[in-house]
């Protein structure tokens, strides 16, 4: 049987790819997937804690399901900002987002 | 049935006329003037069948929602239920009504004088053009001054009072596009504010002390305390003179009368409103109501007695030299009520209310006669008067019946009330205020005679005497009426039959037997009355003495200048305002300009320049902000692991910093 810590360590390194991703891509779209793969990571350990500490409690496994569906609407709105940043700035740039500081 | 437990209804009508007038006074023919009168009709019926009630001894055995009202034995009748409730306060605050004898009393004063005013208004106020506003507001003040009388709690009264306030502002200003009817009704609202602030800071103390603001628990609790010896008399002269301050202010005692001789500037009925049923009498009211606290506290009496006495004497000789026929009108209101609240003062409580009771037919019956005279001469200055008598002879006749029951000169209602009050002055052993009292009296005769003379004797002074003509019926009959009044309410209390004094009293009523003091002084008083009487007629019937030759030198010139002036108080107050209070107001608004608002401009200041600093330090970049939130995660989980449970190992584990041992179970 496959021990809880592999799980563990594969949703830590999706997590740590995906924050790379976050903080080093400067396309847009690439952000937003790597933001799913670190939600992705976390789905992976609510799913190993269910399935290990209480087989048939699936409160965790409805949790992942219910993180699914946040982040599918999460790309949805984001995929909505980013038409409208390459209407306006005809790049998908994040590094030109920068409306933060005025 | 029983009226009196409709007696709620009383004020409620011609409160709840008020809008309706308002609103839909224009459909009424005489523009609200019509349902005016109805109301205030209504209320006093319904007066006249609770007082019939009351004097049959007609009442409900246990009244009251909260069952502690009392019938049967007591001559009161009691009804309450609660308004808010306080936690740690059985009963909470209540609104009720409390009928006895004294609020019989003032019911049949305030409505009945209150519709004959409205009905003479019909007439006085048939040219103007705000009728509703007026008609709305008047019955606005009457259905508040009643609920001030029904009222069984000081809280109730006090809300009421302020209403009377209110309503006094806005008649005494109802012709506001007048500069000097705005300051007066100013005036007026200010200077008894001052009052009233002391009637407020003297319901708390009574609150704090008693633990309830109801008429006839504090009186049980008093009755207790004095039981059990244990009165606080400090702390009742303490309450006394607190209500009294109220008292002074709405009832125009020295040195808060100043307002009343300005309040003439509004309607004339309003006026005799002011004076006969409503404002005023409320002060008086209110010392007698609350006079289960001051007859324990002698200090208090004597102060209201000697405050009542000054005011008497000091707006009787201020009254010596108005031109204004309303003017001195005013200051024989204001020194009458001196009368009422000496006789407070030295324990004559039924001479007071009696005073109270008659005073308010006369003044009623002498302003609505001014106001009959100013409608024929669109003039108050009694110098372009004379000779009125032949113009408006049931005017005139009826004046003089007034002034006659003021001055005492024959059996008619001021004659008895006034030498009772003198006979319990001279009874207290006070001779200051005995003095005081009959030299009041002897300017009184005079002044009120100088008025009628000047108005209705001699010769035309001017042209418009010619073009005036006796007033329309509606205003001539509430005039006979009143002047009927006048005549027979003394009778009702002389010393031989003095109905009066065991129907209004406090405690027991000694039975006081007409003796040689009584008589010599009701000779004394009457002999008064006719030296100021000859002395008027002297100087401006027979014209036999110029009065300018007395006050063109010396200290008559002095002493006229002195009354004049109105003893300078007005410039007191004057100055004092605006050396002192503006001042403090100039003070106060650079306070608030350099400190407050400076300071919260520095802040904000403060925060812009910050900001405007601070903004290099970013770049606007979203990556940028998000390193910054993963540098700040792993920073907080190390600080968890390791600067937390040393600072805990170094203060002996008391604060328990690292009880989320978060690492645990993880093999770190």
């Amino acid at each position: 049987m496959i021990p809880l810590s592999a799980y563990l360590v594969l949703s830590a390194l999706l997590f740590c790819i995906g924050l790379y991703g976050v903080l080093t891509r400067r396309s847009a779209i690439v952000t937003l997937m790597s933001i799913d793969i670190m939600l992705n990571s976390a789905n992976i350990n609510f799913v190993a804690f269910s399935a290990y500490s209480s087989p048939f409690d699936l409160s965790g496994q409805v949790f992942a399901l219910l993180a699914i569906t946040t982040a599918a609407a999460e790309v949805a709105v984001g995929l909505a900002i980013l038409l409208v940043v390459y209407r306006v700035k005809g790049r998908m740039n994040v590094r030109l987002m920068k409306e933060l500081k005025w | 049935m029983m009226w009196v437990e409709w007696a709620w209804l009383i004020p409620v009508i011609p409160l709840v006329a008020f809008p309706f007038i308002l609103f839909f006074g224009k459909k009424d023919p005489k523009e609200g003037g019509l349902l005016a009168v109805i109301a205030v009709g209504a209320a006093f019926v319904l007066s006249l069948l609770v007082v019939i009630d009351v004097t049959q001894g007609n009442l409900p055995a246990v009244a009251g929602e909260n069952g502690h009202g009392e019938g049967g034995g007591a001559a009161f009748y009691e009804s309450s239920t609660t308004w808010v409730g306080l936690p740690g306060m059985d009963r909470g605050l209540e609104v009720g009504v409390f009928v006895d004898h004294l609020t019989c009393l003032m019911l049949m004063v305030v409505s009945f004088i209150g519709w004959l005013v409205v009905i003479f208004s019909v007439g006085y106020m048939a040219h103007d053009d705000r009728k509703p506003r007026y008609y709305a507001e008047i019955s606005l003040f009457i259905g508040v001054m009643l609920g001030l009388v029904i009222a069984n709690n000081f809280l109730m009264l006090f809300i009421f009072w302020e209403l009377v306030g209110l309503c006094s502002y806005l008649l005494i200003g109802f012709w506001y596009r007048k500069p000097e009817a705005a300051a007066a009704a100013k005036k007026a609202f200010l200077v008894t504010r001052v009052g009233d602030i002391l009637f407020l800071v003297g319901l708390v103390v009574i609150y704090n002390y008693f633990g309830t603001l109801n008429f006839q628990e504090i009186q049980a609790q008093l009755a207790t305390m004095l039981g059990e010896h244990a009165l606080d008399v400090p702390m009742l002269t303490i309450m006394s003179l607190l209500l009294f301050g109220g008292a002074v202010g709405k009832s125009a005692q020295f040195p808060l009368h100043v307002w009343l001789p300005d309040a003439m500037e509004g309607p004339t009925t309003v006026s005799a409103l002011i004076h006969a049923a409503t404002m005023v009498n409320a002060g008086v009211y209110l010392v007698a109501r609350g006079y289960f606290l001051f007859e324990h506290a002698p200090d208090a009496l004597l102060v209201v007695a000697w405050i009542g006495a000054i005011t008497a004497f000091l707006a009787a000789s201020m009254a010596l030299v108005q031109n204004d026929i309303k003017r001195v009108l005013a200051y024989s209101t204001v020194s009458q009520l001196g009368y009422m609240m000496l006789a407070l003062g030295v324990g004559g409580y039924s001479a007071s209310m009696f005073h109270l009771q008659n005073h308010a037919f006369f003044k009623a019956l002498l302003f609505l006669g001014a106001g009959s005279v100013i409608h024929a001469m669109d003039t108050n200055d009694m110098r372009k008067m004379g000779g009125l008598h032949w113009k408006m002879k049931l005017t005139s006749l009826t004046m003089l019946v007034g002034v006659i029951a003021i001055t005492g000169l024959g059996p008619l209602s001021g004659f008895w009330s006034k030498d009772e009050i003198i006979l319990y002055v001279f009874k207290s052993g006070n001779w200051p205020l005995f003095v005081l009292a009959v030299a009041t009296a002897l300017m009184t005769a005079f002044y009120m005679f100088r008025l009628w003379f000047m108005t209705f004797a001699g010769k035309p002074r001017s042209d418009e005497v010619g073009h005036a003509h006796e007033s329309p019926y509606v205003m001539a009959v509430p005039l006979v009426i009143l002047a009927g009044f006048s005549i027979m309410t003394g009778l009702i209390g002389t010393p031989v039959s003095p109905q009066f004094q065991s129907f209004i009293r406090f405690g027991e009523h000694g039975e006081e037997a007409f003796d040689l003091t009584a008589g010599a002084l009701m000779g004394l008083s009457l002999a008064v009355a006719w030296i100021g009487f000859g002395m008027a007629a002297l100087f401006y019937y027979l014209r036999s003495a110029n009065p300018a030759n007395y006050v063109s030198a010396g200290a008559g010139k002095a002493i006229h200048t002195l009354l004049t002036q109105k003893y300078y108080l007005d410039h007191l107050y004057y100055g004092f305002a605006e050396k002192v209070v503006y001042a403090f107001t100039k003070l106060c608004d650079a306070f608030d300009i350099k400190v407050i608002d400076g300071a919260v401009n520095a802040l904000g200041d403060g925060a812009v320049g910050a900001g405007s600093r601070w903004r290099k330090w970013t770049s606007g970049n979203v990556q940028h902000y998000a390193v910054g939130i993963v540098l700040g995660i792993c920073m907080l989980l190390l600080l968890l692991r390791f600067a937390l449970p040393a600072l805990d190992d170094l203060l002996g584990g008391w604060p328990g910093l690292s009880s989320w041992h978060w690492w645990e179970g993880w093999g770190w």
